[in-house]
């Protein structure tokens, strides 16, 4: 386990811009004393970069502990110790230990100084809240259940079976042990699929016309609901060219945009080890036209 | 600020809107729909994006200055935002945290698995009309599926575990609380709403769990759950129920 090095260029860039006593706290709490917070995560990507982006953009230096989704690292004995249920992320801040991204996000935005990154106006952060529902229990699977089809099944699939099997057993709930038992085997049915794909295509709908009412997701300022959507669609004009493009959705193209200028996601993003998470830089291309999709 | 509530008989997500809005003093208009006849989508607003894509499914409606408002627990940080009273969830970030890292369980564990014994027992009845009206095609099929009483024994063996799971660790949590959250709660109030109808329809769950007895009965006698209890229009409002949240996709 090391320190974040870039969540703690942050900070510190944080701290020599910000004035007077805020800015001493985050000297203090950055520089000199080991951070506090631990963040046990794997790539910026879905669930693990939700708390990651919410870390840097805060100016909150972490310690980063990298675990392997691929190498099944979050269902060994040594993070089970920290998270019995095996599920990835988890975040220790001092002796306390907190999972669930979405909820660990509204608690980096309470527990730390910094930007807010949830809306002033109480119906705003209801709509950020609601946003976040959807793309954890419903948006979300869906595209999920496509990349690890594509991405995580493919991957693992060539070792060696008894290994895999040991592995699938150590999984601690036995509905996380189904999927990935699925994903592996590259078991999802043709319905199944059909429906996540029916989904991430309704799903890409509502975030065009909701994004050409407001400039961010869910209210008018960067909120935990753009921290959020943005770990689930950095890749989108990628992963769903046909569906997604500057000429058909130029309103989350724009904000995916700039969700990507900002500096925490670049240095959040540049804590990526594989290709999965380099797709990114897709959002360097000033225009992504459907032609170029086909 | 205009206020107007659209719900059902005070049991599962009404439960919840019903008794937040009492419990922090907001005057609101209440307008009694029938969910288990699916007159939420009949309504002027319900094509809305945030109504007809919740993810609670057939749950009341908040029309907060012109903006149709759903999904119970949200709704119940709004009001507990906007009220007065006594706050409905705790001022210290990591209490914050437990209490809506609880809801999250509650939403998408226990919520789909009562909603989803609960239609068993009592089934929903909407026209075909309304059905062709649902903008939301899972929902859609999911009414059709519980109107057909098309239940796979995988998926009621599944939901009781799921409310034996939640009474346990409400159980669990009262060990050492009176509430499940240390003060009166968000948490309190979504546990109550949901399982309250689970102690006729899944009894063993809650056998020798004294504590969960005594929070239920503690629960049910604050003035503001009494009160929404008070609107019910039958003898028994925890047998009102309506198509709910999908079960996880992912088993």
């Amino acid at each position: 386990m090391k320190p974040c090095p870039l969540a703690r260029v942050a900070q510190e860039r944080r701290a020599l811009t910000a004035g007077g006593a805020n800015g001493m706290q985050h000297l203090q709490r950055g520089i000199g004393l080991m951070p506090s917070v631990t963040l046990y995560h794997w790539e910026p990507n879905a669930n693990s970069g939700k708390p990651m982006l919410a870390l840097m953009e805060k100016g909150v230096a972490f310690n980063s502990h990298y675990l392997d989704l691929l190498n099944f690292d979050q269902h060994k004995p040594e993070y089970l110790a920290i998270n019995p249920q095996g599920t990835i992320p988890a975040m220790l801040h001092g002796e306390r230990v907190l999972t669930e991204s979405t909820a660990i996000m509204e608690y980096v935005d309470e527990a730390f100084e910094g930007p807010r990154l949830m809306p002033a106006d109480a119906k705003d952060r209801w709509r950020v809240r609601w946003w976040m529902k959807l793309m954890d229990q419903w948006l979300g699977p869906s595209f999920s259940m496509i990349g690890w089809s594509v991405f995580v099944g493919p991957s693992v699939r060539s070792r060696d079976p008894q290994e895999l099997e040991a592995a699938i057993e150590r999984i601690p709930l036995p509905e996380r042990r189904r999927a990935w038992r699925k994903a592996i085997t590259g078991q999802f049915s043709t319905e199944e699929m059909e429906e996540s794909r029916r989904r991430v295509a309704l799903g890409i709908r509502m975030l065009e016309q909701e994004l050409s009412q407001r400039p961010y997701l869910a209210s008018n300022q960067y909120s935990l609901a753009d921290i959020n959507g943005f770990n689930l669609a950095y890749a989108l004009p990628l992963s769903q060219p046909a569906l997604s493009n500057d000429e058909l959705t130029p309103n989350i193209l724009r904000w995916l945009r700039a969700i990507y200028a900002r500096p925490a996601t670049r240095a959040c993003w540049a804590l990526g080890r594989t290709n999965l998470v380099k797709r990114v830089t897709i959002l360097e291309q000033p225009h992504i036209g459907g032609g170029q999709a086909a | 600020m205009n206020l107007a509530l659209y719900h059902g008989e005070p049991n599962g997500p009404s439960l919840t809107v019903l008794a937040a809005l009492f419990a922090k003093e907001l005057p609101a208009e209440l307008i009694r729909i029938d969910l288990a006849r699916g007159e939420r989508h009949t309504l002027p607003f319900a094509h809305e994006p945030l109504v007809a894509m919740s993810i609670e499914a057939e749950g009341p409606i908040l029309l907060a200055d012109g903006e149709a408002m759903t999904d119970s627990v949200f709704i119940a940080c709004y009001l507990d935002d906007v009220g007065r009273g006594v706050p409905l969830r705790p001022a210290d970030p990591y209490a914050r945290w437990e209490t809506m890292r609880w809801c999250r369980q509650i939403i998408e564990r226990t919520a789909p698995a009562a909603a989803l014994l609960g239609c068993r027992a009592y089934p929903p009845q909407a026209d075909e009309g309304v059905l062709e009206s649902i903008v939301s095609v899972d929902l859609r099929a999911r009414w059709r599926e519980i109107m057909a009483g098309r239940f796979s024994q995988e998926q009621l063996a599944d939901s009781r575990t799921k409310i034996h799971q939640a009474v346990e660790r409400i159980e669990e949590r009262l060990a050492e609380r009176e509430w499940l959250m240390g003060a009166f709660s968000i948490a309190d109030l979504e546990s109550f709403a949901w399982l309250a109808g689970m102690v006729p329809l899944v009894s063993e769950a809650f056998a020798a769990r004294p504590r969960t007895a005594a929070w239920l009965a503690r629960v049910r006698s604050t003035p503001a759950v009494t009160r929404a209890l008070s609107l019910a229009l039958r003898s028994d409002p925890s047998a009102s129920w309506s198509v709910g949240p999908e079960i996880n996709r992912w088993g």
